[in-house]
């Protein structure tokens, strides 16, 4: 026993050392750094380790954090405005579109180049039309092992037969680029078109996101297997040094082609000074520097004192940083930190399992369920107050999102429950069994909101068994419908809200993404017409319609929707959260001596 | 002259045996430490059988233990003594809760350890040759395997079992994971007393007699091993606790119902945040009992087992 304690506090004392000579070694890395005085540079955090800097294989946001400052995508969102608006970036505009909304014609910018690399042997490297095509049947080889195939999967013309006949390729050398995919062609050096096999406008939000970026079949050529720590793109920055497991630097591309900061946003945007460089080139730092900051201790500590320039709020740290009221403390504020708070594509829910003979065949036991969780009230227990209050399941950023939502939804209402369990009951031949509740996790919080939902669901006299697995199981039972109830949420991937109306498609059923099994003929319907209208009135008015559907069939209970929260130091100018986008970089402004007196101090 | 006739008398008079057990008992109460001790253990289980009969007679305190009695975390004051938690519920309430879980669980796996244990390590130390074979190779197999993770992986595997028709859940599965795992260590002890005792005049005289293997060991052997049983009993008891804490901290112990291991686990993530009171009202529970049950059985050794007497 006294061995063992003994073990413990060697092991701790260790632990504080190594963590203790590590924050040294960065501090003093970045005091000295070998950086030159009078650049501009920007320090940031990244929480997990960088595998490689290949869009084409990039799936974490730490990865797409870092690669998006080095390469472009055909679209990216507009800085400031907000609904979130695609915008073009390496496009000239956005694409025509033909009648049968199957054919894009897209024009590319002229005038584009690949960063100066020894794999262009001095020559210098446009972008064409030609490039997209090669990266795509990049994505599609299928000896590659892309991780982001499923963008494309079955979405443009040939684009599979390609990836079939690359099936039959021995290597990943032996594929022939070459060889013509019907649905990607290009008309000449800067105009592309893109057929696919069914209407899909959320094709656009797509081409905004990173691993549809241009490579060069060069770079890929020359480096081989290594283009993973040779990142060439046409971006605002260029990879300088990167040590792996430690930090990554950038400098600024000699090639980058004009670009300027935005002159239109929201109308607070003048207020707030997000405005104050409109017009002005890009990027304004000289130089990035990302360090690798696994744990949230050292990445709190560097960020109040001064080496990082925004930072999360790690869990741990919230009530130090924020007060009752969602403000920030006095101790931040003082030192001239900024809370920035800004909302997530995201909702969490209950969701019924619409195939179980209970819940499935009585409406008023649903809608009860929706009626007795205060909602509210889980959002200040388990959140930090970081959520908003969902009645639907669009979330408020979303264009889509309908303001009188809250007179359509369940809000919080025991009585009403209480009489919806009576008619529930009757419905079941006088009595209720006892409901069952699957949780993806064992941990502490999981049960804390297994002790919530029993509660409520007394309170409206329903008894609640709350199941509590691991999520490889959780998964398992999703997939084979073996559950009654379950806790889950959604993030969207893209601001289209027929992200979220394809959980509840009829022909997406577990093991697709609609684990409610909810199937109706009328919503299918729906969906099926308005997910292949482009952006419109109508379209909005469609998914509206459609949400309204849900919320009375009420296969879910809605609970809420995220809200993230950020700081920055008082010299990050610029810094407006985008929820969408990942090369934020080139926006931001710093101001040097501010910094430099804030760390002396 | 005198003297000597005295003595004579003294040898006369019948001198009245004390047994092992008065002898113990005798020389306990002497130990004022070891007595309070005693005292803490009994009012712990005193606290366990009252929320046990509460629970039995639907009395409200204190299994209402999910009944707000202020807001979220309320520091220790006059209403809630040791705060409250993050729903607002007592923690006092849920610490005397904690106790019935933690010593119910305890008393359980100790017994079921006991009835595996003894009677194995019995029969192998008794019978030897081939028996003695395979009860040591199953327990050498067991001891190989690091604790910790073999109750966790019996637990893994009974919870939400259903043998028998009866369900496997919380608590029930919790002892017997520790149970059905720790017999090993009394198993051992007892097999190595048998051996040492079975070539003994008594049980030479008992054989003589031609009693059956059975009756030597349970009428004769294993009275005079039994201080083992309790002694071990007693300071096994304690790690019983640890367990139960250290599989609940896990998620695999109680899920609805507050237990020691429970509290520390949802604690661990207030004490960041200053609200230091449920962790420290738990660990508190946890480390009286500990030190009562240490104590106590120390004491009981000493005073059991003569030849280790200090006193």
């Amino acid at each position: 026993m006294d061995n063992l304690v003994l073990k413990r506090i060697i092991k701790t004392l260790t632990i504080t050392v190594l963590a203790g000579g590590g924050i040294y070694v960065l501090s003093f890395l970045l005091r000295s750094g070998g950086i030159p005085e009078n650049e501009v540079v920007i320090y940031s955090a990244i929480g997990s380790k960088i595998d490689s800097l290949d869009p084409g294989n990039i799936g974490d946001t730490s990865s797409s954090s870092v690669a998006s400052q080095i390469f472009e995508c055909l679209y990216d969102y507009h800085y400031l405005k907000r609904p979130y608006q695609v915008i073009p970036q390496l496009a000239e505009g956005l694409p025509s579109v033909s009648e049968d909304g199957k054919v894009y014609t897209i024009r590319i910018k002229q005038g584009i180049y690949f960063t100066d690399d020894p794999c262009f042997e001095g020559q210098r490297r446009e972008l064409t039309a030609a490039d997209f095509i090669y990266s795509w049947k990049r994505l599609a080889n299928i000896k590659y092992l892309s991780r982001n195939w499923w963008v494309f999967d079955g979405k443009i013309d040939g684009l599979d037969d390609f990836r079939e006949y690359t099936k039959s390729c021995k290597s990943m050398d032996e594929v022939d680029y070459s060889r013509p995919v019907q649905g990607l062609q290009a008309l000449d050096k800067y105009t592309l078109q893109i057929t696919l096999t069914k209407p899909w406008p959320q094709i656009l939000y797509l081409l905004a996101h990173l691993p549809t970026a241009p490579v060069a079949k060069e770079a890929i050529d020359y480096y081989g297997k290594s283009i993973i720590n040779h990142p060439i793109g046409t971006g605002p920055f260029v990879l300088d040094k990167w040590n792996r497991g430690s930090y990554i630097e950038m400098v600024r591309n000699k090639c980058f082609h004009d670009e300027f900061y935005p002159s239109e946003g929201q109308p607070e945007d003048l207020e707030n000074g997000y405005l104050a460089d409109a017009g002005k080139k890009l990027p304004f730092a000289d130089r990035l520097f990302f360090m690798l900051i696994q744990e949230d201790p050292p990445m709190w500590f560097l960020f109040l004192q001064g080496k990082l320039d925004a930072s999360g709020i790690p869990k741990d740290n919230f009530q130090q940083a924020i007060q009752e009221g969602q403000t920030l403390s006095r101790e931040l504020a003082e030192k001239g930190i900024t809370l920035k708070t800004f909302r997530n594509p995201s909702t969490y829910w209950i969701g019924f399992n619409m195939e179980d003979p209970l819940l499935g065949s009585n409406k008023p036991l649903r809608q009860a369920i929706a009626c007795c969780i205060d909602k509210k009230r889980y959002i200040d227990l388990f959140t930090n107050n970081r959520a908003e209050v969902a009645d639907g399941f669009i979330p408020p950023l979303m264009k889509s999102y309908d303001p009188d939502i809250k007179e359509k939804g369940f809000g919080f209402d025991i009585e009403r429950g209480k009489k919806l369990v009576e008619q529930a009951k009757q419905l079941n031949q006088g009595s209720l069994p006892v409901l069952t509740l699957a949780m993806p996790s064992t941990d502490v919080v999981a049960r804390q909101y297994g002790q919530f939902y029993k509660k409520s669901f007394k309170e409206i006299g329903l008894e609640l068994e709350v199941d509590y697995m691991d999520w490889p199981t959780y998964l398992g039972k999703m997939h084979q419908k073996d559950f009654q109830m379950f806790q889950s949420g959604w993030v969207a991937d893209y601001p289209d809200a027929e992200n979220f109306l394809q959980l509840f498609y009829g022909k997406n059923v577990s093991p697709g993404p609609n684990n409610f099994n909810y199937v109706d003929p009328e919503f299918d319907k729906l969906y099926e017409r308005a997910s292949a209208m482009l952006d419109t009135p109508e379209r909005t008015q469609l998914y509206r319609q459609a949400e309204a559907m849900i919320i009375e069939e009420c296969p879910a209970v809605f609970l809420l929707h995220g809200v993230a929260f950020t700081l920055h130091h008082s010299w990050v100018e610029n810094y407006k959260p985008n929820t969408f986008q990942y090369g934020l970089s080139k926006f931001r402004r710093i101001d040097v001596e501010k910094r430099k007196a804030y760390r002396y101090k | 002259m005198t003297d000597s006739i005295q003595t004579t008398k003294n040898l006369q008079k019948p001198i009245k045996g004390r047994s092992l057990w008065i002898d113990a008992i005798g020389r306990l109460r002497k130990r004022k430490l070891a007595m309070i001790c005693f005292g803490i253990i009994l009012f712990y289980v005193f606290i366990a059988c009252y929320v046990q009969v509460a629970e039995w007679t639907g009395s409200s305190w204190p299994t209402n233990w999910d009944e707000s009695t202020g807001q979220k975390y309320e520091s220790p004051n006059a209403q809630n003594i040791f705060g409250t938690d993050i729903f607002g519920y007592s923690i006092l309430r849920k610490v005397l809760y904690g106790t019935k879980i933690s010593l119910q669980v305890a008393f359980f796996a100790s017994i079921l350890s006991i009835l595996i244990g003894v009677p194995m390590g019995a029969a192998a130390g008794y019978f030897g040759g081939f028996i003695d074979d395979v009860i040591v190779w199953i327990y050498s197999t067991l001891s190989s395997i690091p604790y910790i993770l073999l109750i966790l992986a019996f637990a893994l595997v009974l919870k939400d079992k259903t043998p028998f028709g009866f369900k496997l859940a919380g608590a029930t599965t919790v002892y017997l994971a520790i149970g059905l795992t720790s017999w090993v260590g009394i198993c051992r002890l007892i097999r190595g007393e048998i051996l040492k005792r079975k070539e003994s005049e008594y049980v030479l005289a008992a054989r003589a007699m031609g009693c059956s293997g059975g009756r030597i060991i349970f009428k004769h052997l294993l009275p005079n091993t039994f201080h083992i049983v309790i002694i071990t009993f007693s300071l096994r008891f304690m790690s019983f606790i640890h367990a139960e804490v250290i599989l609940s901290f896990l998620g695999l112990g109680e899920k609805d119902k507050p237990s020691w291991g429970a509290m520390i686990d949802s604690a661990r993530l207030d004490l960041p945040k200053g609200y230091w009171w449920e962790m420290t009202a738990a660990t508190l529970a946890i480390l009286i009992i500990s030190l009562a049950l240490n104590i106590f059985g120390d004491a009981l050794r000493d005073c059991l087992d003569p030849k280790l007497r200090t006193d």
